[in-house]
């Protein structure tokens, strides 16, 4: 099974449960647990939150993309934007535990088995979140 | 994010559902925040049963609520946290700073 699903979101908040739900739905029909899917939907959450708020700075006209692809075994989900990224290897986990904002790539990275940032072929930043579907790490 | 309020023994039990997302439910949530300390009341117990996930952002509302409410002599605390955002606060090492309760009476006597 090798097959891939293709979104495109306006960069508005509101939008931000949709791939959530479209996995948790193609998710049903795969055999891994629900807690698996819970955990990359929330981590996709994360990346589509960075690429709405950071990327495309909210501006509707500008989509993020989203693509889920299925594979044996594991799950792989692209988020592109048009923003210019940021220096992931300079990012450190803050050490406040009270901070109200800067836990989305620490939420990320937890939920899921393999996270890359990188630029696609067209200039957009790209963020590629794995996920292995029988929860093993 | 929808939020219903309710109170219990002076406690306010804040009935949130949806999803806690930042952007509006910040402003939402802090209204109702504000309304609350201005009628004297300061324990709030944020009941989760029904919300569907919260991303980093909705945990800020969250740590300013609890942060907000601990400066007026008050606490913030959370009912029915669901596994999916126990996890999420489980992570993000918040549920060191979070008392939480599966059962509201005793969550509610908690606050005496």
């Amino acid at each position: 099974m090798n097959s891939r699903i293709e979104l495109k979101l306006p960069s508005q908040m509101a939008f931000l449960g949709v791939p959530d739900a479209v996995l948790l739905e193609l998710g049903s029909d795969l055999d891994c647990p629900r807690q698996v899917l819970e955990e990359l939907g929330t981590a996709v959450i994360e990346a589509c939150t960075n690429a709405m708020e950071h990327g495309n700075g909210l501006e509707e006209a500008n989509a993020v993309e989203i693509h889920i692809e299925m594979h044996e075994g594991r799950l792989e989900v692209l988020v592109l934007d048009q923003g210019p990224g940021f220096d992931v290897d300079s990012w450190q986990p803050a050490e406040d535990i009270m901070r109200e904002r800067g836990r989305g790539i620490l939420i990320m990275r937890e939920f899921t088995d393999r996270l890359d940032f990188d630029r696609a072929p067209d200039g957009r930043f790209r963020v590629r979140l794995v996920k292995n579907l029988d929860g093993a790490s | 994010m929808k939020i219903k309020e309710r109170r219990r023994d002076g406690v306010a039990i804040l009935d949130i559902s949806g999803k806690i997302m930042g952007g509006p439910d910040a402003e939402a949530f802090n209204e109702v925040l504000r309304t609350l300390m201005h009628e004297g009341v300061h324990n709030v117990l944020v009941n989760l049963e029904r919300v569907k996930w919260v991303n980093s952002t909705g945990l800020g509302i969250l740590i300013s609520g609890y942060t907000t409410l601990q400066r007026a002599g008050g606490e913030l605390k959370l009912l029915k946290v669901t596994e999916r955002i126990e996890n999420i606060f489980i992570v993000s090492k918040l549920s060191t700073v979070f008392q939480s309760f599966d059962d509201e009476d005793e969550a509610v006597r908690s606050f005496a």
